[in-house]
């Protein structure tokens, strides 16, 4: 039974690596572009949330609606200003830079926020559990899966059906080629950027709300959000929806096993998924 | 006479960085022409075709369009304006069907379909094996196939100029027939065209003029039936700088 | 038409000579140190050298074999713990026992390689973060290390002050003739020709018959083995390892702050690089977070605007090498 309760556990977890890795699939499967800094803008987006939540009388859904449009404009700006200077065949420019970002930001943030841990005050969404048979499910994990399930939907529809998803994956396969088909490459990837970032938004939220946060975790959701897409298959974001299950099962089932060794799990999970099927669980093989 | 062109370019220079590959080509274009610009490698075709275009960069004023300046537009912007190209190579988007490598030229066409010269029923009709391909994704087609899809990708962007590079690369004498045999219909509809081309004597068929490019400039100009292939020769490798 | 009576490559150049005078004499001097120099300046010599094999070896990775490494500590963390083990658990001389402690790196290495090779670009990268992760988590739970709370070198305290420098300096010495030279001589041979192409355009490599993947392999484990090298004398120095320290992913922060400030693609540049941390570390450090804030951000203005770094920038006012690897032709009548 507790290994039942441990693959539910893992999955409400990958629900929430499932937020970090949908942007990181827009942005690392579809567009091929690195963003080492992409969990420490999360972190960010978790802090700035945490101060205004002290200081203004907003409930969660008004941070919502502040956070969010804060995040897509800091995703505009990042992919305005760096990253379309580093777009290309060469991945070391961007990886480099995005690098450099990272720590940067890391110390910022070490610098205004310093290394204590916060969150967001646990209001009663926090806390609430229901029960299905002999399973405890905490309602903000659940919460956080049907998130996730949606935005994953949403992304995928909107890459396939829409004018603006047809535009992506045209820039993303031959940039040149969509320019010369009417494509505005440095924009549309400035808009996908910012969908990425603002779905880190949300996350963050829900980050700050599920446990704490201090400026040097970017690191750690950046890994799980790589390891999440490269599970599932590169370009496609169901697959990273599943990667992240997966991952979240591994961690969990590892915990069980021994206190120490989750994260440990997931690691093991991900080396392994890349030596026997390295394109990733949902690509279709070439 | 460079009054009624539509697209002209003066003393244009442009190559890679610091590599000079462009000395000073003028050339135009009227309205319903076939101009074909001819070459042995390396001459510097390709390199003006992108420079036209806009993914090179080039002096304001070394390209007009209709008269107006506009050398160093990027080319999304350029396809605004009028032009289009069929990139040498095809460049198809990968991962991507047929009909959506289309829609992506539909989404971001200076006209609608619905108002525009070109739709996608009528490509069908030009290029009847795409109706069959249209679901399937590009990587499954021929050569002769994908260079069908490239041309119709180009020409829903409602272009009134088309700017074509190699279209022959790589493709069986047939099917280069059968992507050839198209081109009236597509002066008919209103677009005229720039045909960059190794192979001399189609285009020679194909075109009204000629240019003739080395090492980046033009050595010989003139109407394709007028000149002999003599001259040619000697404008295409060398022996003399001949103006019919 | 002229007779060429006789020709000869030419590979030194006078900037050349004079930077191979120079580097010799600061061998001799870092070897004699134990006689001249305070202890404290030693403790600094055997942190730069370290700097310096860490970034020559990261730059051959990513500057001449086209692999980003973001996991190198893993090579720093496990040639460490290597040496710890065998000096402290096996009672082997410590300054034999770092030598041995290479087979470490060695053995991680093959396997990693195989594991990523097949990833490009910042997949492999990523990927290198997570194995130095997993080793890390791996080693906090082993208890025959100690787990978490990580060893001490107690056996150094056998050693007279006096002989644990002299025997440092002079491993550090190797350590520079070894990742500086060996990079060096690796240039200059056929396979540095390889190299190059490979870096440019490795599918037109293969064509020439560069055997890409044996010789990336080559590369990722003579880096790791140089890396771990590395490690192994600073911790030695430090007397003291834990997995949050060997396998710090900072150490990858500092290669890659060193290389791309430097100059990627070039042994002078790693140099330079190091020199530039070195003392930028010894003035700054003590702001802490402010001063990891620069160097994040001089990282990102150099990825952005000056890919080349210093010594690209200092490449543009004259080409004087120090360590030339293009071969002139010279015609002598």
């Amino acid at each position: 039974m507790q290994w039942l309760d441990a693959i539910v556990q893992g999955v409400l977890l990958g629900g929430m690596y499932a937020q970090y890795a949908l942007g990181m699939a827009l942005m690392f499967g579809v567009m091929r572009i690195v963003n080492i800094a992409h969990g420490d803008v999360m972190i960010l987006l978790s802090l700035i949330a945490v101060s205004l939540a002290g200081v203004l009388p907003f409930g969660n859904i008004g941070l919502v609606l502040v956070i969010v449009p804060i995040a897509v404009a800091i995703g505009w700006i990042l992919q305005k200003v760096i990253l379309n200077r580093v777009v290309g065949a060469d991945p070391l420019p961007s990886l480099i830079a995005t690098f450099g970002l990272s720590i940067a930001l890391q110390n910022l943030m070490l610098e205004i926020w310093s290394a204590d841990t916060r969150s967001l005050p646990n209001s009663d969404i926090a806390s609430a559990s229901f029960q299905i048979g002999p399973i405890y499910l905490g309602l903000l994990p659940v919460i956080v899966l049907v998130c996730a399930f949606v935005i994953a939907g949403g992304l995928d529809a909107v890459l396939r059906y829409t004018r603006f998803g047809r535009g992506l994956r045209a820039a993303a396969a031959d940039t040149e080629a969509a320019a010369m088909t009417g494509v505005d490459p440095k924009r549309i990837y400035a808009t996908a950027t910012a969908i990425a970032v603002g779905i880190l938004g949300l996350a963050a939220i829900f980050a700050a709300l599920r446990a704490t946060v201090s400026p040097s975790d970017g690191p750690a959701q950046l890994i799980y959000a790589f390891e999440a897409v490269i599970i599932g298959g590169m370009g496609s974001i169901w697959g990273a929806f599943l990667g992240a299950m997966v991952l979240g099962i591994a961690q969990a089932v590892g915990l069980r096993v021994d206190p120490g060794l989750g994260i440990l799990f997931g690691h093991l999970v991900f080396l392994l998924v890349l030596a026997t099927r390295p394109e990733g669980i949902m690509a279709r093989k070439k | 006479m460079t009054g009624t062109a539509i697209l002209s370019t003066h003393g244009l220079v442009g190559g890679y960085g610091d590599f000079q590959a462009l000395f000073g080509i003028d050339l135009h274009l009227l309205q319903g022409e076939v101009i074909a610009l001819i070459g042995a490698n390396g001459a510097g075709k390709s390199t003006f075709l992108k420079s036209v275009f806009g993914l090179l960069p080039v002096g304001r004023d070394m390209v007009r369009y209709e008269g107006v300046p506009v050398g160093g537009t990027p080319a999304h912007k350029m396809v605004g304006r009028g032009l289009a190209m069929v990139p040498e190579g095809r460049r198809l988007f990968a991962g991507m069907t047929v009909e959506e490598n289309m829609r992506v030229a539909i989404d971001h066409a200076r006209l609608p379909e619905s108002e525009g010269q070109w739709t996608r029923d009528r490509l069908f009709e030009l290029f009847p094996i795409l109706r069959e391909k249209r679901n399937q994704p590009i990587e499954d087609l021929s050569g002769g196939q994908q260079q069908m899809v490239a041309i119709s990708r180009a020409l829903l962007c409602q272009p009134r100029v088309l700017l074509c590079d190699e279209l022959s690369l790589g493709l069986a004498p047939r099917v280069i027939r059968e992507i050839y045999a198209v081109l009236p219909e597509i002066i008919s509809g209103g677009t005229s065209i720039v045909l960059v081309e190794q192979d001399v004597s189609l285009a020679r068929e194909a075109s009204n003029r000629l240019y003739c490019m080395l090492e980046g400039r033009i050595t010989l100009t003139g109407n394709s039936n007028e000149i002999s292939r003599d001259q040619i020769a000697a404008a295409y490798f060398g022996a003399s700088n001949a103006v019919a | 038409m002229n007779t060429i009576k006789q020709m000869r490559v030419q590979r030194a150049t006078t900037s050349s000579r004079i930077a191979m005078t120079i580097g010799l004499f600061l061998l001799l001097a870092l070897v004699a140190m134990p006689w001249w120099a305070t202890s404290g300046n030693i403790r600094w010599a055997i942190e730069l050298c370290c700097y310096i094999a860490i970034a020559q070896m990261w730059n051959l990775l990513a500057g001449y074999a086209g692999l980003v490494s973001v996991g190198q500590q893993a090579f720093i963390g496990v040639a460490g713990y290597m040496l710890f083990v065998l000096a402290q658990n096996f009672g082997i001389n410590p300054f034999v026992a770092v030598i041995l402690s290479l087979i470490a790196p060695a053995f991680l290495a093959v396997p990693t390689y195989f594991l990523l090779r097949r990833l490009d670009g910042p997949y492999f990268a990523i990927g290198t973060w997570v194995v130095a992760e997993a080793v890390r988590l791996a080693t906090s739970n082993i208890d025959y290390v100690n787990a978490g709370a990580g060893m001490t070198l107690r056996v150094m305290t056998q050693y007279s002050q006096h002989e644990r420098e002299v025997a440092f300096v002079i491993l550090c010495a190797i350590l520079l003739i070894v990742t500086i030279g060996g990079s060096y001589w690796l240039l200059r041979s056929r396979h540095g020709l390889a190299l190059t192409a490979m870096r440019d355009n490795p599918v037109a490599a293969a064509s020439q018959g560069v055997n890409v993947g044996k010789l990336r392999l080559y590369i990722f484990v003579a880096a790791a083995v140089g890396t771990g090298f590395a490690g192994a004398i600073y911790y030695m120095a430090q007397l003291r390892i834990t997995p949050s320290a060997g396998f710090d992913p900072f150490w990858a922060s500092m290669a890659i702050f060193i290389v791309m400030v430097g100059g990627i693609g070039s042994i002078e540049g790693a140099l330079i690089g190091a020199l530039i941390y070195f003392f930028a570390d010894r003035l700054f450090g003590e702001f802490g977070s402010a001063y990891l804030i620069v160097l994040g951000i001089l990282t990102l203005i150099i990825a952005l605007y000056a890919r080349g770094g210093v010594w690209g920038l200092l490449q543009k006012l004259g080409d004087h090498p120090w360590f030339p690897v293009r071969r002139k032709l010279i015609l002598e009548e």
